[in-house]
């Protein structure tokens, strides 16, 4: 009978706020947010002893500035962008999906095998079948936590978490032991794969891939904000006993959602694998899952948002490593800039309280004023 | 300060929140040594008044003077209590794990050779008080183990025990049964009487003023619409102050109930959330075109009698039939394909999403009609908008706009969504559980007369309620309900509210209804 307490908790930490819409208010708080943000960077980087606006001005040109650089944010926009929707389809049908890493290591490994074990077949036929191994194993894998929550009632955030480090620890087992490939000079990886996308800005990491996360993304969009699967889903992400008792099959949709969720971060991983590393490495994530989950977070899950957010999110980290090269400060006061971003969008909340209390201390301090008046 | 100046007067008293005037210029006096009550309907204010007087709420205009000292700009419980205002709450606020003695002394307990905490002598202080007032309760108990009646007394207790000599009950008797009610009320026209103590009532239940008061306030919208002496007025006219209108109340039924089955419940078994046997064991029987009413006291098994037959709660034992086919082991929504809809008494956790518009709330359980989809797939919103709004008029639920959040609608306007989505069904059998709990006398009779419609449609109607009036008042036959198994059958009309109260509180055995 006795359950675990702590569990309640770690959901509630991970789960911030995550039932809101978005709203005007909302929008203008996560704008203030924003700006202080920027402010208490710029102060960290006069004490530091460099110049905010230079640093900025560099944070900007180095993500926006050139196309090779643009090139890389729009990648990076992709791979953000892709994690978040998985972490917000998941959590908009009511399970949290932290397991992300996991199955975008299965969905990459998958791949990088197909791609190697069908060299000499025709390209579009290497891609789509690379495509739709990265997918079946990381629906497959997200699908284990999702059985257990519903059937089992065993909390997901714990399971994934799990499945996470066994994951990446099995595919590092594979990579050094059956999988290693007889190349020279690669320390642990598989063989290298037979095609791979091409780039559409030289020397950039945009490749053809973007193509498919656009599609993808587009797809989920519909799925959640048009769909009436998507309305189900919501329902039941709301109040799963209420879903239940309209008649909604609450439990195969927050399945579905968890799989939806494990198949958009094997495609992130099959696009790692054809779009950058060519074959299937050790440390073929780092931690982009964790950036995603953050973003679909702070966007509260919505699709449009998490979009968004993504592209602003990929400006500071390609802008902040060419910020470092450019402006000579060095990469730790960036990490601080960033996490003080990141910190005041987590504390938009109560930005947003003080927003609230403050109008309507305006309200009744007019109507009284109105009222001596008369 | 002479015996017949008032003991408490609000001076012209307004509370803004920010969505409302919650009291608008409020001015009343309270004698010392009387009975007053306080009604009005949901959000008229009665709560809010109450609140100022206790410290809670502190008032944007005006002020309060108790026994002519004025209230301080800094006004709050403690503050309050030291004045002699006792306040007992909706929601008790008493420490589960603590004994009765424990609680009452809560903040205040006596201390023995300055150090050690001396619960001999509290015992017996408690248990002088108690005899004092005429609140029998055993000082050693843990309240986690007393009966709500019980409880509530402990928190009449700790106000007493404080010193309190203005004592504010807000809506004591919505978790007492009629014959705990009849007891508390005379508890507190004793007190009154005997101890000139200054007792002020909040309710929206009419005779439960007639039976206490000397007085009675009535508010309406934040303010005070009207102070009349109980003995010159009766509830036709209290509530025609109350709602700004005559109530109709006529008999509505018409039409005999058809002798064919619809529902049947046999020997069904069911546990409660903490596992211990809720339902235990009970026949039934539902006819097209009747209303059958479970009169019982909250917890004797009502919400799993329901969550049962609408598949939301494992049964145990027995089975329920509809129309000859077995649906003991359905899923709800198979048991809705079927032609059963439900209202449930606990509307925030099943009834409703609060974070979901009011749209998707009215809309669930038709998404997948054709007329909402479009080439399978897509949810056609524009199309299910309006046909919320349609049916938010049909239902007088009254929002902001049906694409805001649920939770934005006063609690009898969610009532009246969760009605016009489930009677939407147009389904032949309808469970209703609290249909009217916490909402306003107006909206009351609406309800009332879109089930009698249903009735009158041929529906089937199981109905679960803890006041006594609806249910005599909707219902052809009426069932009692008493720790999870049937206690009385009856024909209404037959029987009279101090006999069923009997029956309600484990009077006979069981029956077969």
């Amino acid at each position: 009978m006795s359950r675990l307490r702590i569990l309640p908790a770690l959901k509630a930490l991970i789960a911030i706020k995550p039932k809101q819409k978005l709203t005007a208010q909302y929008l203008l708080s996560l704008f203030i947010a924003i700006v202080l943000a920027f402010l208490v960077g710029a102060g960290i980087m006069l004490l530091c002893g460099y110049d905010p606006i230079e640093c900025y001005a560099a944070l900007f040109r180095g993500a926006l500035g050139k196309p090779r650089a643009f090139g890389n944010t729009l990648a990076k926009t992709a791979t953000l962008c892709l994690t978040g929707l998985a972490m917000s389809v998941a959590a908009k049908a009511g399970i949290f999906n932290v397991g992300g890493e996991g199955q975008l290591y299965f969905g990459g490994l998958a791949a990088a095998v197909v791609g190697a074990r069908l060299a000499g077949a025709p390209a579009w036929v290497i891609v789509v079948c690379a495509l739709l191994a990265a997918v079946f194993a990381g629906g497959l894998y997200a699908w284990v936590p999702g059985i257990l929550k519903v059937k089992l009632k065993v909390n997901e955030v714990v399971t994934t978490i799990l499945l996470n480090s066994a994951a990446i620890y099995f595919c590092s087992y594979l990579t050094n032991g059956p999988l290693k490939t007889a190349e020279r000079g690669i320390s642990s990886g598989t063989d290298s794969i037979a095609v791979s996308f091409s780039p559409i800005i030289r020397l950039s990491n945009l490749n053809g891939s973007i193509w498919i996360a656009f599609a993808a993304a587009l797809i989920i969009w519909y799925l959640m904000t048009r769909s009436t699967a998507g309305f189900e889903m919501k329902i039941t992400g709301a109040n799963e006993r209420f879903a239940k008792y309209g008649g909604i099959r609450a439990d195969r949709l927050m399945i579905a959602g968890m799989v939806i969720s494990g198949m958009l971060c094997g495609l992130v991983g099959m696009i790692e694998v054809f779009g950058i590393h060519k074959r299937f490495i050790t440390n073929l994530s780092a931690g982009y899952y964790f950036d995603g989950m953050l973003v679909a977070m702070i966007m509260r899950y919505q699709p449009f948002g998490v979009i968004v957010m993504s592209f602003f999110f990929a400006i500071l980290t390609i802008g902040g490593s060419a910020m470092e090269l450019s402006a000579g400060i060095s990469g730790e006061v960036i990490l601080i800039v960033q996490a003080v971003i990141i910190f005041f969008m987590a504390a938009e909340g109560g930005i947003r309280q003080s927003l609230r209390v403050w109008s309507a201390k305006r309200r009744v301090k007019r109507t009284h004023a109105k009222e001596a008046g008369v | 300060m002479t015996e017949n100046a008032p003991i408490v007067r609000f001076e012209h008293v307004s509370v803004r929140f920010p969505s409302a005037l919650a009291n608008d210029d409020v001015s009343l006096a309270i004698r010392r040594g009387e009975a007053f009550a306080l009604v009005g309907e949901n959000g008229a204010g009665k709560t809010t008044l109450m609140n100022v007087l206790y410290g809670l709420v502190r008032p944007a205009l005006g002020t309060v003077i108790i026994k002519g000292e004025k209230i301080s700009q800094r006004h709050d419980p403690m503050r309050a209590i030291a004045m002699g205002v006792g306040m007992v709450h909706q929601h008790f606020k008493l420490v589960p794990s603590f004994t009765v003695a424990q609680n009452i002394a809560l903040g205040s307990e006596p201390v023995k050779n300055l150090v050690f905490y001396d619960q001999k002598r509290l015992n017996r202080e408690v248990l002088a008080l108690s005899k004092r007032f005429g609140l029998p309760v055993n000082p050693g108990d843990v309240v986690d183990d007393l009966s709500v009646g019980l409880q509530q007394r402990v928190e009449i207790l700790k106000a007493l025990h404080r010193g309190a000599d203005i004592l504010v009950l807000d809506e004591p008797t919505a978790v007492l049964s009629p014959a705990e009610t009849d007891e508390l009320f005379e508890v507190l026209r004793s007190i009154v009487r005997e101890q000139s103590m200054t007792v002020i009532l909040i309710t929206h239940k009419l005779h439960e003023v007639m039976q206490f008061s000397d007085r009675v306030g009535v508010m309406k919208q934040g303010r005070l619409v009207g102070i009349v002496n109980t003995s010159e007025t009766d509830e036709k006219q209290l509530a025609a102050m109350m709602v700004g209108r005559e109530l109709l109340f006529r008999d509505l039924r018409a039409g005999e109930p058809s002798d064919r089955e619809v529902l049947t419940i046999s020997g069904l078994r069911a546990m409660d959330d903490r596992g211990l046997e809720a339902v235990k064991g009970i026949d039934l029987k539902l006819h097209a075109g009747e209303i059958v009413g479970v009169c019982g006291v909250e917890g004797n098994g009502q919400t799993e009698l329901t969550e049962c037959i609408m598949g939301i709660r494992p049964q145990t034992g027995g089975t329920v039939t509809l129309n000859g086919r077995n649906i003991s082991r359905l899923k709800p929504r198979e048991i809705r394909g079927m032609g059963v809809s439900f209202i449930p008494s606990d509307r925030m956790r099943t009834g409703l999403s609060a974070e979901a518009t009011v749209m998707e709330n009215m809309l669930v359980g038709k998404q997948r009609q054709t007329e909402f989809r479009r080439f399978g797939v897509q949810f056609r919103k524009r199309r299910a908008t309006s046909y919320a709004k349609a049916l938010s008029e049909q239902f007088d639920v009254r929002s902001g706009g049906v694409d805001l959040p649920m939770k934005s609608l006063s609690g009898g306007n969610m009532q009246k969504a969760i009605i016009a989505r489930e009677f939407s069904f147009d389904t032949p059998v309808l469970i209703i559980n609290q249909p009217t709990r916490g909402v306003d006398i107006g909206a009351i009779e609406f309800i009332h007369e879109k089930i009698l419609q249903k009735r009158a449609a041929g529906c089937a109607i199981l109905l679960v309620s803890a006041d006594l009036d609806e249910l005599f008042r909707l219902s052809d036959r009426l069932v009692t309900l008493y720790e999870g198994r049937l206690t009385g059958s009856f024909v209404n009309g037959e029987i009279t509210r101090q006999e069923i109260s009997y029956y309600m509180t484990g009077g006979r055995q069981e029956v077969r209804a």
